[in-house]
């Protein structure tokens, strides 16, 4: 067990120094800021110059209502009205009109224009043209509006008085609370999907660095050929625990930096992070299912011998660990189906469903015995096949053993 | 020392290694000579519990490998390598700490050999950055720092300038006055022959040869002539009552048969040569090898062994 530690102490501190090492310490957390906050930011960045949108009002009495309100209602940055409205049309020929402002919109005078027919206060049906009608804030600012301003219209012709109504009508919020056996802790989607979502991601990224580290040093031993004074040296247990213990200290140095990062940044928003229970429950999991995933990678990874097919058989490998990311909304939404129970008892797939599953609702506790017993069995079992696999493989060099060849691996008494 | 005794090895369906027993003592070097693939480095991959023997026993001072044994093991891989990108110094104390030494005393011993080789001034640099004879070095240090009882070196001077090749030659016979045991695996005889004082020859997994120096020679000492000419010596094979020769430019190896004076074949090359020297001998190893491996010439060997899990 000395010679294990040795080994850890070897793969700990030479990957710890390694240049790939501290470019995805670094990295990851900005690309994952970037994922999160890119698109939002992208997506509500403010126009910095007024936009000129044109009305075609075939009404005649709706253009001076829509104009004021939408240039009081949204300002630019500045102060500035984001939108000036212009009239294009009126009463007169609505084709000749339409003509008229399409090209004004295909030259860039106009940002896009209003069709309000006549008959919008029997069916409520407006027009918005432009060249890119993707511009979602534009088509909803100014649904919101002219709806408003028709409701009022059509209050007014009822004799009701729109002030009266806008006052009697407020809006109703849903606050959502966690009901738990400890009490009730208020708790919006939001928060429960964010600390799900941590752990999911921690765990993901645990397997996946330390996994892939895992396969390539094995990869490397024997590109380099130490393998063979490594194992006239020390056991191949010894060798294959010190590398599992070594590069999960890597991994946790990773997540734990992460991890850092990441409380400081859900305690600048004010998201509310999961309890201490829970935390060591997901623990118990993030721990098993590394290991059972590290035996994998180790069986996976020791009859490869060159880099790239190391790469092909680590990716395929992390897929498997992307699969709850992908079903995490669905879960979320029905964490007590009979699909999410029978799923969450796949070793493979335990430790990212559990880690779903438990912030948002606590599964019962014959489900939590049952996945961790199953859980540690099968981490005990891949253990072992791992150790029988990685003994004989290490010293294959060049070919790769087929199935059939690993099936009677692991039924010769070594 | 060691003793291994009646080891079969089999991949798949070739039999890499055959009955094959050995031994070796304490200040004592042995050769194990063969032709490639004749099952020498899975020999030795036995014998260092690297991989696990079919049958057969491997005793160390009486004892089967162990993790003290282990620690008591120094082993030179025919294929060199090392951590690409590491430093030097952290490789040694590594593989030093592997072999139960302590980190400091592995560093000290680590430096100590990087002076020995006038290495000293690369101990922080990366190994890539060594040329392939330093690196060798360095893997031969790694071998020997842990001052084993007994050493594995599998073709120790391949790839060695001749200076290097002499440093290293010194440092075997220090190891061997030291009282390790080494096994020296090569298939240039004339290094054998230097070094070894017992000899091991295997060929297609068997051993085919085995005993101390002297007393192989003296077995197969039969009439040995060797000369020196300048002429056509082509002729020589064919000479009546030569059972076997060895021609070059201007060097051969006769293998007189019984009953054939010397001084008969000598006045007989007279005539037809010019004889710079001539002298009876016993066999040269490279004869010997060529005798019993029938004449299978250098990397032509069968290649059953090492295809398997070299």
């Amino acid at each position: 067990m000395k010679k294990a530690f040795a080994v850890a102490r070897w793969e700990y501190m030479e990957k710890i120094k390694s240049k790939a090492f501290l470019i995805s310490l670094i990295l990851m957390p900005i690309i994952m800021i970037g994922f999160g906050v890119l698109p939002t930011l992208l997506a509500s960045q403010a126009d910095t110059e007024p936009r000129i949108i044109g009305v075609i009002d075939a009404t005649g009495q709706l253009f001076d209502a829509l104009r004021s309100r939408v240039e009081t209602r949204y300002k630019l940055p500045d102060g500035q009205p984001n939108y000036v409205l212009r009239l294009v049309g009126e009463r007169e020929e609505l084709e000749v009109a339409k003509k008229q402002a399409d090209r004004l919109v295909v030259h860039g005078d106009l940002e896009g224009y209003l069709i309000i027919a006549t008959t919008v206060f029997q069916d409520s049906v407006a027009e918005y043209r432009a060249k890119n009608v993707g511009n979602l804030r534009v088509v909803e600012r100014f649904t919101a509006t002219l709806r408003d301003i028709v409701f009022e219209r059509r209050l007014q012709e009822a004799g009701v008085n729109p002030g009266l109504v806008t006052a009697l009508r407020t809006k109703l919020e849903l606050r959502t609370v966690k009901v738990t056996a400890k009490g009730i802790e208020e708790a919006g989607f939001e928060q429960v999907f964010f600390s799900a979502y941590l752990f999911m991601m921690m765990m993901f990224f645990l397997v996946a660095t330390s996994g892939q580290l895992l396969v390539r040093s094995v990869v490397e031993e024997k590109a380099n050929r130490v393998v063979e004074i490594l194992v006239s040296s020390c056991s191949p247990t010894d060798l294959m625990a010190g590398k599992i213990l070594g590069l999960s200290g890597l991994g946790l140095t990773q997540v734990s930096v992460w991890a850092l990062i990441g409380v400081v940044i859900s305690l600048k928003f004010g998201i509310a992070l999961a309890s201490l229970d829970v935390v060591l429950l997901l623990l118990i999991y993030l721990i098993l299912g590394y290991l059972f995933y590290a035996a994998i990678f180790v069986a996976a990874g020791s009859p490869i011998s060159t880099e790239q097919e190391a790469q092909q058989i680590t990716s395929y490998l992390v897929l498997v660990l992307v699969l709850p990311l992908v079903l995490a909304l669905s879960v979320l939404q029905n964490p007590e189906s009979t699909m999410v129970k029978v799923l969450s008892l796949i070793p493979l797939l335990t430790p990212t469903m559990m880690a779903i599953r438990i912030p948002v609702l606590m599964p019962s506790t014959a489900e939590i015995v049952a996945s961790i017993l199953i859980l540690a069995a099968s981490t005990l079992v891949a253990m072992w096949a791992a150790g029988r696999i990685f003994r004989t493989a290490i010293l294959a060099y060049g070919k790769r053993p087929s199935i059939g060849e690993i099936i009677r691996l692991l039924k010769t008494a070594n | 020392m060691l003793t291994a005794a009646n080891l079969r090895k089999i991949f798949s369906t070739v039999v890499a290694v055959d009955d094959v027993s050995l031994s070796v003592e304490r200040g004592q070097i042995l050769g194990l000579i063969g032709p490639n693939g004749a099952g020498k480095t899975t020999t030795i991959r036995l014998i260092l519990n690297i991989i696990r023997p079919d049958a057969g026993t491997i005793l160390f001072d009486g004892v089967p490998f162990c993790e003290s044994v282990a620690n008591r093991t120094g082993y030179l891989p025919e294929e060199r390598g090392l951590y690409r990108k590491s430093k030097l110094i952290n490789t040694l104390v590594y593989l030093g700490t592997l072999k139960g030494m302590l980190p400091a005393e592995a560093r000290r011993t680590a430096l100590r050999w990087l002076e020995r080789f006038e290495l000293s001034q690369y101990a922080d640099r990366k190994t890539e950055e060594l040329s392939k004879g330093n690196q060798q070095k360095i893997q031969f240090t790694a071998a020997v720092m842990h001052d084993p009882k007994f050493v594995v070196l599998d073709e120790p001077f391949s790839g060695l300038d001749p200076v290097n090749q002499i440093l290293l030659k010194e440092i075997l016979m220090e190891l061997r006055q030291q009282g390790k045991a080494i096994i020296f695996s090569t298939h240039v005889m004339e290094q054998a022959e230097r070094l070894c004082e017992r000899i091991t020859l295997i060929n297609k997994g068997k051993v085919v040869v085995d005993g101390s120096l002297a007393a192989v020679k003296k077995q197969y000492g039969r009439n040995t002539v060797r000369i020196e000419f300048d002429g056509d010596g082509s002729f020589l094979s064919t000479v009546s009552g030569v059972r076997s020769a060895l021609v070059y430019e201007n060097y051969a190896e006769l293998d007189m048969g019984d009953g054939v004076g010397a001084a008969e074949l000598l006045k007989m090359l007279v005539q037809r040569l010019s004889i710079r020297k001539f002298e009876l001998v016993e066999p040269s190893l490279h004869s010997i090898f060529l005798d019993k491996v029938g004449g299978a010439p250098e990397g032509a060997g069968p290649q059953s062994a090492q295809g398997g899990v070299a």
